[in-house]
Order: C-alpha cells, then sequence, then structure tokens
C-alpha cells in the first residue's frame, strides 16, 4: 500500500466508523423513540383508566396528559367534554331535588286541602267533569249515606242515596254556569232537613269547566227560628187587635150616638180604657222580652218580701179569674223571708203564671198559689186543675214563641208570657224555673228565688 | 124583626156588634164559641151570622162547614170578622158562601151596612 493510499484509508476508517456511529445513534433514537410511545401509550391508559375510574364518582374528572403530547388535543376535548357533562349532571340533580320537593309540597297541600274539606261543617263533594267523585267529606257522607273510603271516582248518580241531589250536580256541570244555588229538603233519619245548596264551577287555565265544588248547608234551624218568628208575628198581630178592634169600634159607637144613655156611655169608656190598658200591657211584654235578651233592662233591685208581691199580684188577677168562675186561693202560710229583687219584675212573673193558670183551666175549676223555703231559696208554685201539657211540649213550654199546639185553642197567647217569666228569673235574678203536668190534671209553674243573705239585708237596712 | 146571631170570643166585640144591630133594628143572638154557636144556629135558624174567624174550640171557619151540611142552615148568609187579614183564601169564603170578611179593627158601621146588603133580596 502506498502513501496515497493512507488518507484512502484513512478517509474509509472514519466513513466505516461514522457509518457505526450513525448507526449506533439511529438504533438509540428508535429505541428512545419507541420508549417514549410506550411511556406516553401507558400514561393514555392510566388516564384513561383514572378517567374511567373517576366518572363513576361525584367530583369532577379531569384528564390529564403530558404537555405537548401527541394526545394533548385529545385529551383537552375530552376534558371540555367531561366538564360539560359534569354540568348536565349538577343541572339534572339540581332538577331532581327541586322535583322532589315539589312532589313533598304538593303532597302536603293535597293533605291540607283534604284536612280543610273535612273540617268543614257543611256537607262537601268536588266531581270531575264524568260526574265521579273526587273527593268528598264526612258530612256528606253521613247526609247522603255512602262509604266515604269508597267513594273515590265513583259516579254521583251510582254513589248518592238521594237522586234529585245527584241530578243538580250532573245539571251544574251541564249547564256551564259558574254558581247555581238551590233549596233542598231532604229527609235524613226520619227527619226533614233543609238544605241551602250552592254549585260552583272548576275551571281549567282555557276556562273549560273541569268539576263542580258542591256545598250543602244545614239551615233547619234558621227554617225553624223562621217560621217560628212568623207565627210569632202572626200571634201578635192577631193579640194586638183583639183589643184594638174593642178601641176602635166603642169609639165609632160613641161618635155615632149609639150610647143612648149616659149609664152606657160610662161603660163604653170604660171598655176603651181597659182595653188601652191591656194593648199596652201586650206591647210592654214584647219589649221586655227584648230588653232582657239584649241586656238593655234596668234592674232595680231592691229587699222585698215575696208574700207581699203575691197579694198584690192576687189581688190584681181576683177579677179575671171571678169573669171565667175560677176559685183563686192564697199561700196557706206566710214567708216572711226577703228576697233581692226587682219587685216589678217578679210582679210581673207572678202575674204571668197566675193569669196562665186560670187561662188554661175551665171554669168551675181551681188555682192555688204556694210558697215556702227550702235551704237557701224561697219556692213559688202556681198550680192549677186546667187541661195541662202533653209530656212532648213540657221542655219547651218556657221556649220563646212556643206555643202547646194542642192548648192552642183552649186560650189565646203570643208564646211570650213563660218566655218573660224564664229571662226575669233566671237572667237577671239568677233563680230557676220548673214545670210539672199531666195532661188533662192540671199543671204546676213555679220559680226558686235565691233568699237574702243577712249582712245584705242589714246593710241596705242601713 | 130579622135575627141576627153574633159570635166572639171576646166579649166585649159581641157586646158592641149587638148592640149596633139591635139599635139598627135587628133581633140578635150571642154565642161565645164556635160550638154553642152551631147550636144555637140550628136551633133558632137567624137569618145571618156575624162570626170571629179565631176561637177557642171549634173555629169560625170550621163551624160555617158545619153549618153548610145542615139542611136548615146551609143557605144562612155568613159575614166573617178576622184579626189575621189574609188567613182565609177567596176560594173557601166561596165554597162556604161567605158573604163577606171584615178584618179586625172593624167598624161596627160597616158591619151594619154589610149585613144590610147580604139581606137584600135578591132581584129576580
Amino acid at each position: 500500500m502506498g502513501i496515497a493510499s493512507i488518507p484512502g484509508l484513512v478517509l474509509y476508517c472514519l466513513v466505516k466508523l461514522g457509518l457505526n456511529v450513525g448507526g449506533i445513534i439511529l438504533a438509540s433514537l428508535s429505541v428512545l423513540t419507541l420508549c417514549w410511545i410506550g411511556w406516553e401509550a401507558i400514561n393514555l391508559v392510566k388516564n384513561l383508566k383514572e378517567f374511567g375510574s373517576e366518572l363513576d364518582g361525584d367530583s369532577e374528572t379531569h384528564f390529564h396528559v403530558a404537555r405537548g403530547s401527541f394526545l394533548e388535543r385529545l385529551a383537552g376535548k375530552m376534558n371540555v367534554y367531561v366538564k360539560k357533562q359534569d354540568q348536565c349532571k349538577r343541572q339534572m340533580q339540581e332538577q331532581l331535588e327541586t322535583l322532589n320537593i315539589q312532589v313533598q309540597l304538593s303532597q302536603r297541600q293535597a293533605r291540607n286541602t283534604e284536612a280543610i274539606i273535612q273540617s268543614i261543617h257543611d256537607a262537601v263533594i268536588v266531581t270531575d267533569s264524568f260526574n265521579r267523585v273526587v273527593v268528598a267529606n264526612q258530612r256528606a257522607s253521613e247526609l247522603f249515606s255512602f262509604d266515604l273510603s269508597n267513594s273515590q271516582y265513583k259516579e254521583v248518580s251510582e254513589l248518592l242515596g238521594v237522586e234529585k241531589v245527584a241530578a243538580m250536580i250532573m245539571t251544574a256541570i251541564s249547564s256551564k254556569t259558574h254558581h247555581r244555588r238551590n233549596e233542598l229538603e231532604i229527609e235524613v233519619a226520619g227527619e226533614t232537613k233543609y238544605f241551602n245548596s250552592i254549585f260552583s264551577s272548576i275551571t281549567d287555565g282555557t276556562g273549560e269547566i273541569v268539576g263542580v265544588v258542591s256545598v250543602f248547608h244545614d239551615i233547619s234551624r234558621e227554617k225553624e227560628v223562621s217560621q217560628m218568628k212568623n207565627e210569632f208575628v202572626s200571634h201578635v198581630s192577631h193579640e194586638l187587635k183583639t183589643p184594638l178592634a174593642s178601641i176602635t169600634a166603642y169609639a165609632e159607637m160613641l161618635v155615632d150616638g149609639e150610647a143612648q144613655d149616659d149609664e152606657t156611655k160610662e161603660q163604653f169608656l170604660s171598655i176603651i180604657q181597659n182595653q188601652a190598658q191591656r194593648l199596652n200591657r201586650l206591647i210592654e211584654d214584647i219589649l221586655s222580652v227584648s230588653r232582657i235578651e239584649s241586656g238593655l233592662v234596668k234592674v232595680k233591685k231592691e229587699n222585698a218580701s215575696v208574700a207581699l208581691l203575691i197579694r198584690d199580684s192576687f189581688e190584681m188577677i181576683k177579677s179575671f179569674a171571678a169573669d171565667k168562675n175560677i176559685t183563686v186561693t192564697q199561700p196557706s202560710s206566710v214567708v216572711y223571708d226577703q228576697v233581692r229583687v226587682d219587685k216589678d219584675m217578679i210582679s210581673q212573673v207572678i202575674i204571668n203564671l197566675l193569669s196562665n193558670a186560670v187561662k188554661y183551666t175551665q171554669p168551675g175549676g181551681d188555682v192555688r198559689i204556694e210558697a215556702e223555703v227550702l235551704e237557701d231559696v224561697i219556692s213559688v208554685k202556681v198550680i192549677d186543675s186546667g187541661v195541662g201539657i202533653p209530656a212532648a211540649d213540657i221542655d219547651r213550654v218556657f221556649d220563646k214563641f212556643y206555643r202547646v199546639i194542642a192548648n192552642n185553642k183552649v186560650a189565646k197567647g203570643t208564646g211570650l208570657g213563660l218566655n218573660l217569666v224564664r229571662q226575669i228569673v233566671e237572667k237577671v235574678h239568677s233563680g230557676r224555673v220548673f214545670v210539672e203536668s199531666v195532661e188533662g190534671h192540671g199543671s204546676t209553674f213555679g220559680f226558686e228565688l235565691p233568699l237574702c243573705n243577712n249582712k245584705e239585708t242589714v246593710a241596705t237596712n242601713q | 124583626m130579622e135575627k141576627i146571631l153574633v159570635v166572639d170570643d171576646e166579649i166585649h166585640i159581641v157586646q158592641v156588634v149587638a148592640i149596633k144591630l139591635r139599635n139598627g133594628g135587628y133581633d140578635v143572638i150571642t154565642a161565645d164559641n164556635g160550638q154553642s154557636a152551631y147550636n144555637l144556629a140550628v136551633a133558632e135558624c137567624p137569618d145571618a151570622i156575624i162570626t170571629d174567624l179565631q176561637m177557642p174550640g171549634m173555629s169560625g171557619l170550621e163551624m160555617v162547614e158545619k153549618l153548610r151540611e145542615n139542611e136548615s142552615t146551609a143557605n144562612v148568609p155568613v159575614i166573617m170578622l178576622t184579626a189575621r187579614g189574609f188567613a182565609i183564601e177567596q176560594e173557601e169564603t166561596q165554597s162556604l158562601s161567605i158573604v163577606a170578611c171584615l178584618s179586625k179593627p172593624f167598624s161596627p158601621r160597616e158591619v151594619l151596612g154589610t149585613l144590610k146588603k147580604a139581606l137584600e133580596p135578591i132581584p129576580v
């Protein structure tokens, strides 16, 4: 080999060496690349695994990839997607919670509405547009005799025993009127009851009628009171007109010169005077009941002897009893004890009881008045041999306007006298009234008043 | 002299009507309840009856109903006195041939006038 070949050899060696180093570098680069790819793949799998496991949890999931890796964009997009999903999930959870609260509120409202409907004293039935019962209360089930627990979605026509009521409810929905009122008469347990019924339409948002609320308010008591008042007005007008008729007729007779002598004239004038007094007494009775009831009466209480009050009342009733040929006897023994009373009022009580006894006793009968002291009260009784009171009426004879129908024809009255007695004795004097009677054999009406205690008597006397 | 029966449980009313009619030239008989008035009417056959409507025992209306069943009193004219303006239906007064219903308070003059009219012979 020549010198010329030495550079060639060097070059050759360099080239070979270069080739070998390049190969080594290339191989190393390949290995590093593979390692890097493997590392990234492992990270990706790891992240995917974590992502998968974190998706099951509640916390926000974030997909981690090394910065600058080729998966960074993918991971970024996935993170955005996951974030959106998280937001959706939270919104849905919030909505679910809101719905749960609303359901609970609705259930509570339904229970409240049911409780309100049940607590209404009137009978209430709510029906839908197909005339099926949606809600009804206990009062309705009692009134119309149906099983409340088994009433929902039953047709009113088959549920309610009272045909006309079912018909009214059905008419209310078909007529498309918002309110209908009817007065209803229904037999309840063999008794006629009166109801004010109101049928109100239920409308939806579009104004369509979707049901009816039917309310039945019992007005039987009001009817009874109204009837009693009507009868009272009728009785009172009759009672007022009777003395008035005498007054006007006798006055006209005097004007027309029909009284032919002074004696007759005097008689006519006397009748006019008496009838005017009778009229006045009647008006006073009506006003007294009204004043005592409204608490407007002026009471002047003082110590008084019941014996004296009885004697004065007896004197006043004597001529009326004599006209009917009825014997009236005073108490067999005199009671000296005193009571603290309004003398005019207690006199009125005794006169009312005595005049009633005379009115309801046939001519030839007898009436007696008794008084006795029982512990701390004084008891006064008026006993007659009159027509008596049927057992069915006895509890109500002291009621205002109440008249015993069976005795209506025996004597006239306003139904106020005994009520006045009770009001004066019980309301004004804290006493007690009582009655005993056997139909056809007479009655005993009486009252008890508390006796004056000694201290009070001394104080008053001073 | 025409005989008139006056019935009322109120003694002063019977008296005032009786005096007015007697002064007007009538013969008057009286009763204070429906039952004795019926008995008297059947026994005495009055030419007319003036009666109260509401009386203890038999009412004026019940008495007239009974009188209409009796041959001798079937056509006797009746004038009713009532303190209850609308207590008698018009149909009822017609069916019982009640010639007039006068409400209380009444005028004795009017009672006499109504009676005279009721007793006037019907022109043939």
